[in-house]
């Protein structure tokens, strides 16, 4: 599918016209919700006193826990995370009473009169406190392969270290909203700015006490989203419907900026250690890691992350021996929860960063190790937890890039550069990323969709996947448009929706294409085979000397035709009206479920993914050692989409995914002062790349003739693989540290890499 | 003087009043304005706080020549009656009665540079902004403008290529076509003086500096402000009331710059962007940091007498101006005074401002050849960031190769900007070389004592202090 088409909102997004949960238009009964959130990281909740909020005028409802008409609870897969605060609350920022009122400013002075005695409780704020007094979220994970101890006894060299990495905050655009409106009965319309609309119609129907059929959950678009709306966006919409069904009246909630970045999860910081062996060349022979999770106060999606996390403790690499061991830790922050690339980045930087150091032990390039690593097509290509790796680019993609980044020679110029430069150092590094497609939870591996095929001629298209401007309804157009073989403009992609097709998975995993395009097509071939049929049985009784076969038939170009008989051609709206005429149903449902996918989690093997996608990137650093700025000179990405649906959607992801991973690994930091308050809790501390921050020279290609078996057309998911690429920022910076006493010595990077981070590890070398 | 505000918005001009059960106040943001609106849903809140640029819009206003000056600036920051005498343009407004896109619309549509859409509106106004006037479609140009808004989808590169295209060829659109009359309708409203009492609330704008004096002293509380983006977070984000509000920003006398024999005087009025364009020649060093000054959004409206007055520790013009010796002018009603920078910082956000007293110039002396002056930023992102330190720099030299003077100030490092007082003495008479800047970087990081904060740690402040002494006698030696 190569003809370009841009992103079907395109044209609204430039000129305002799209629209967002904020842009619904209410009528002049509507109530803004707002929330009343704890001050401390963890208290006991002594006394709870709300008359004065409610009685204030234009205040319609004040609600407490006590208050919820049906289950305090909220936690989508473990249920420890309640709705409202009851007689304690875990982290700074969790929800204790809602308020709703004619104004936001009406809410916000009624909440200030709310009276709350608190007795504050000790509590563990970070990663290392709560592993010293042993607050596991549960029981410890485990993969292994190998005689890793025995192995690691016998390498020839080996190292140990450890590894931590950040927080990092969403930062979507659109923080996070919820619009309830109350319908006849206990029926609620909630449209809810949510990665996953079945998930929120199950926490509102929860915890208004209430079966799911009566909730409908609907989102057309959200305003980025990366993971912070697979989960968290069910608190927001939960807490708009109790104040719904409080006043029946509708209401909407939109976290303010700062509330946002206060109450909700990041992803998760990991401390990892491990011990590592290998040899004279730098072939890793064993590996030990232990991962070790920062959850916050709740379960959330944290073991998933975990364990997305462990499987790729192993990024590119084939490593005979390893054990790779993971634990959740429980913290009181707010719920740590699913972002882009959900534990992979956590696992993959920290291995990457093992061959970095074994390649300065061993004074070698890190590319050079990082290639004698790589998983091949004979014998190393089985990961630790058992999977087999078909199709693996990473070996042809590793001479594509190298020659097209010029890397070799650019190396020697970089060198060259250091020698001359003293205050200024530019460094060089290529990572590699090799990514697990599919929830590795199996049964959620499920899409449904449903087509509508009109008498005009025009189609509607729904399925289960939702819109946060990765393009994915652009992309279902093309795929329905192009098995229709009608044009696109005759497809009409319909909001989300949970009447539409129920029981959906969140559109997170990257799987959003994979999942929905199949079930999409599934649809469509159902629709396709009744309607080649009636216009079989049209043409055969038209003329009586020629006979049609029904497999004959073909759809294309807004036409039905006989494709051995081109006279036998009729117009697509002809066919849908003879189906119309014929009694025969233009609606169909389409499913998929992915095939052959399980992993066992007793014994830690299995074939968890479906395929992996791959990539590579390399990218040049300049920084000042004295001022600890860096400036991104170039960055050359080579990335596996196979056969790409949509190029530009797809590169357009890659460059969004590696910005925002350059962002997690130089300039994007999450602090909290020592009673647990985010003091990173606005734009003003808390940085994303702006554009400035880009690279100078940033070139993408997309690998060629590298069609994927088994998915739509032959493509591969794109959401989070190129995340990964930012990685190569981080060891850049790193190399140009290294540089400052010829790569002898290992830097003390910190991660991020801010400029306080760069001068503190220059310092080492300088001083 | 009237009660209501005119502005042209939709292509007529808005009257608006705020009497009791008006739902807008003289302090309701023009964003919250046009969220209330059902046609105007485009412009978007991602942060309040003139960080993010999603709520851009572009404000028309005329210029000597009976034309208009176009400045993309942030709704967030902007209270209503700042409207007043200006056409207001948002992203629902650029398309053409046919429903043409602008071309700014259509290149970032048709270069992928929209994905999940919020951040496009400001965006796109910011281009439209850039558009809109003579300045280059080079890449420094292009960050420049879009150093205010974030996009956190598309990395930034296909609309850094948008832009490109678009601002390469720029052309008439319909706005010029409807610029004339526009500028005259605008002359029209702008004559007439504002003064807004409601119930709860007074603004007012002065229309002279005289006028200025005399509501001074009618409303001893008032709240003095001209751009306005420090003040608007009062109230976006601690949700004040700011119940007397005395707006100088129409004030003449306070929008002047003027060159004279030896010095360059800045009424405090005038703009961040205003005064790099005068710095550029004259004094580099402020251009360079006025240019890390906030976004293009925010140096539209921010003020160089407001950065200083507010006297924030991390103020970013005031280290620079005080190396530069610039003195400030400062009047009450009938007499005036002035005094060196470094007398009118007083303490954490405070001056030698009394009563009734008014910051209305700044004076920088133009620098003999004697002099160096060096100025630097330390932020964790080069744009829209908030100094983690700053310092600038002067160095005097006699007749020989020894200073004669040195002056060495910090902001970020005290409560108040601050001299490194020790490492200006030990300078003094010495050479201007590696091992004496060595010697005073050190010096540098053992007088002062920072905190640690959101920004950074105490360690990093303290070393990077030092640094930016030793990378100032790089610069100036060349040494790389």
């Amino acid at each position: 599918m190569s003809s370009k088409t841009i992103h079907q909102s395109a044209y609204k997004h430039v000129s305002g016209a799209s629209v967002y949960v904020d842009d619904i238009p209410v009528h002049n009964q509507l109530l803004h919700g707002y929330v009343l959130y704890s001050p401390h990281a963890h208290a006991a909740i002594r006394s709870l006193k709300t008359e004065k909020a409610a009685n204030m005028p234009g205040v319609a409802a004040v609600l407490s826990a006590k208050d919820i008409p049906g289950i305090n609870q909220m936690g989508p897969i473990v249920h420890d995370e309640p709705c409202l605060a009851e007689d304690e609350v875990h982290f700074v920022g969790q929800a204790i009473c809602l308020i709703a009122a004619e104004t936001e400013e009406r809410a916000r002075q009624a909440a200030a009169t709310i009276e709350i005695d608190f007795e504050e409780l000790p509590a563990v704020l970070s990663l290392k406190q709560a592993m010293a007094v042993q607050s596991l979220m549960g029981p410890e994970r485990k993969i292994e392969r190998g005689q890793v101890q025995q192995a690691l006894k016998e390498a020839p060299l080996r190292l140990n270290g450890s590894f931590e990495s950040g927080a990092q905050e969403h930062w979507y655009l659109e923080t996070q909203t919820a619009l309830c409106l109350p319908g006849e009965d206990r029926e609620y319309m909630v449209y809810s700015s949510t990665q996953h609309p079945s998930e929120t119609q199950a926490v509102v129907s929860e915890v208004l006490g209430i079966p799911r059929h009566a909730v409908t959950v609907e989102i057309r678009r959200m305003g980025g989203a990366f993971g912070g709306k697979e989960t968290q966006a069910n608190h927001v919409a939960a807490w708009a419907a109790l104040l719904s069904n409080a006043t029946r009246r509708p209401v909407k909630l939109r976290l303010f900026r700062d509330d946002d970045q206060i109450m909700t999860g990041k992803r998760h910081p990991f401390y990892i250690r491990y011990e590592v062996g290998f040899d004279e060349q730098g072939r890793i022979l064993a590996l030990d890691v232990e991962q070790n999770a920062n959850g916050g106060s709740a379960t959330d999606l944290s073991f998933a992350i975990l364990e997305r996390a462990m499987f790729h403790a192993d990024n590119a690499y084939y490593i005979p021996n390893m054990r790779v061991i993971g634990r959740v830790w429980k913290t009181n922050l707010p719920s740590n929860t699913a972002f882009r690339g959900f534990g992979g980045p956590q696992g993959i930087v920290a291995m990457e960063n093992i061959i970095d150091r074994i390649a300065r032990q061993l004074s070698l390039d890190p590319l050079e190790v990082r290639r004698i690593n790589f998983y091949d097509m004979y014998k190393r290509d089985t990961t630790h937890y058992g999977q087999k790796i078909k199709q693996n680019h990473l070996p042809a993609m590793y001479k594509q890039l190298t020659a097209s980044a010029d890397y070799f020679e650019r190396r020697k110029l970089v060198e060259a550069f250091n020698t001359q430069h003293e205050f200024v150092k530019r460094g060089l590094a290529c990572t590699p990323v090799k990514f697990g497609i599919s929830f590795t939870t199996a049964f959620l591996n499920q899409a449904g969709a449903l087509v509508h095929v009109y008498q005009d001629g025009t189609v509607q298209v729904n399925h289960g996947g939702t819109e946060m401007g990765q393009g994915l309804h652009t992309k279902m157009r093309q795929i329905a448009a192009a098995e229709l073989g009608v044009d696109q403009d005759r497809i009409l992609i319909t909001p989300t929706n949970t009447s539409k097709v129920p029981n959906t998975s969140a559109t997170a995993a990257s799987t959003g294409s994979d999942l929905n395009g199949m079930a999409v097509k599934n649809a469509v071939d159902k629709l396709k085979f009744r309607m080649a049929y009636q216009v079989t049985e049209y043409f055969n009784q038209m003329d009586e000397q020629n006979y049609t076969l029904s497999k004959h038939i073909m759809f294309k170009n807004n036409k039905v035709f006989d494709a051995t008989n081109p006279d036998r051609t009729i117009s697509f709206e002809k066919a849908a009206q003879i189906c119309y005429f014929n009694q025969i149903p233009l609606s169909a449902t389409g499913f998929y479920k992915t095939p052959d996918i399980y992993f066992d989690r007793e014994t830690g093997q299995g074939t968890p993914f479906h395929y992996f996608a791959y990539g590579m990137a390399v990218s040049e650093v300049e920084i000042d050692l004295l001022t600890g700025q860096h400036t991104l000179l170039r960055t050359d990405i080579l990335h596996d989409v196979g056969d790409s649906v949509n190029p530009d959607l797809d590169i357009g992801q890659i460059q969004g995914a590696f910005v925002q991973g350059a962002g997690w690994c130089t300039m994007e930091e999450c602090k909290w002062d020592e009673s647990g308050h985010l003091l990173t809790h606005s734009p003003d501390t808390y940085k994303i790349p702006g554009i400035h921050d880009i690279p100078r020279d940033f070139r993408v290609q997309l690998l060629q003739k590298a069609p994927n078996e088994g998915t739509i057309r032959q493509s591969k998911a794109v959401g989070e693989p190129p995340f990964m690429h930012g990685l190569s920022v981080w060891f850049a910076i790193k190399d140009a540290i290294s540089s400052i006493d010829g790569h002898k010595r290992e830097p003390e990077l910190g991660f991020p890499a801010t400029n306080e981070a760069i001068v503190m590890a220059a310092k080492q070398f300088l001083d | 003087m009237t009660q209501q505000i005119s502005f042209i918005l939709d292509g007529r001009v808005h009257q608006l009043g705020f009497e009791p059960g008006s739902p807008y106040t003289p302090i309701t943001t023009v964003l919250q304005y046009l969220r209330s609106l059902p046609n105007h849903k485009g412009v978007k809140e991602g942060c309040a706080e003139g960080d993010c640029g999603a709520c851009t819009v572009v404000l028309a206003e005329p210029s000597a020549d009976g034309k208009l000056n176009y400045k993309a600036v942030n709704s967030c920051l902007l209270f209503l009656p700042k409207l007043h005498g200006k056409q207001l343009i948002t992203v629902e407004n650029l398309q053409d009665a046919q429903g043409t896109l602008h071309p700014v619309q259509q290149y970032v549509a048709d270069s992928n540079g929209a994905q999940c859409g919020f951040c496009t509106p400001g965006i796109v106004m910011s281009l439209f902004g850039h558009y809109k006037t003579d300045l280059s479609a080079e890449r420094e140009e292009i960050e420049d403008t879009l150093s205010g808004n974030l996009c956190r989808c598309t990395g930034y590169q296909p609309i850094f290529d948008a832009a490109l295209k678009a601002l390469d060829e720029r052309k008439e659109d319909r706005f010029s076509q409807e610029e004339q009359d526009v500028a005259a309708q605008l002359k029209t409203i702008s004559q007439s003086g504002v003064r807004i009492e409601t119930t709860t609330h007074y603004y007012s704008f002065p229309a002279s500096l005289q006028e200025a004096f005399t509501e001074m002293e009618a409303h001893p509380g008032a709240l003095l402000l001209s751009g306005a983006t420090d003040v608007a977070l009062k109230v976006t984000k601690q949700h004040q009331q700011l119940p007397e509000i005395i707006d100088l920003s129409l004030v003449p006398e306070l929008k002047k710059i003027e060159t004279t024999g030896d010095m360059l005087r800045i009424g405090g009025g005038v703009s961040v962007n205003e005064v790099l364009e005068a710095a550029q020649k004259p004094f580099p060093a402020l251009y360079k940091i006025a240019k890390r000054f906030g976004s293009k959004q925010i140096r539209h409206l921010a003020t160089v007498g407001g950065n200083l007055a507010g006297a924030s520790p991390i103020g970013d013009l005031t280290p620079v101006l005080m190396a530069l010796k610039a003195r400030v002018r400062v009047m009450r009603a009938k007499e005036q005074r002035t005094m060196a920078l470094d007398d009118f910082i007083t303490g954490y956000r405070q001056t030698a401002l009394q009563e009734g007293e008014l910051l209305t110039h700044i004076e920088i002396p133009f620098l003999s050849e004697q002099i160096k002056i060096g100025a630097y930023k330390i932020s964790k992102r080069r744009d829209l960031d908030i100094a983690t330190v700053s310092a600038a720099f002067r160095l005097e030299f006699g007749a020989g190769k020894q200073i004669s003077e040195a002056n060495l100030v910090y902001g970020g490092m005290a409560a108040m900007t601050k001299h490194a007082r020790q490492a200006e003495d030990f300078l003094q008479g010495k050479e201007w070389n590696r091992t004496h800047a060595e010697a005073a970087a050190r010096l540098i990081r053992d007088e002062f004592e920072p905190i640690s904060d959101a920004r950074s740690g105490a360690d990093f402040r303290r070393i990077v202090a030092g640094n930016l002494l030793i990378r100032f006698w790089a610069d100036d030696a060349g040494t790389k």
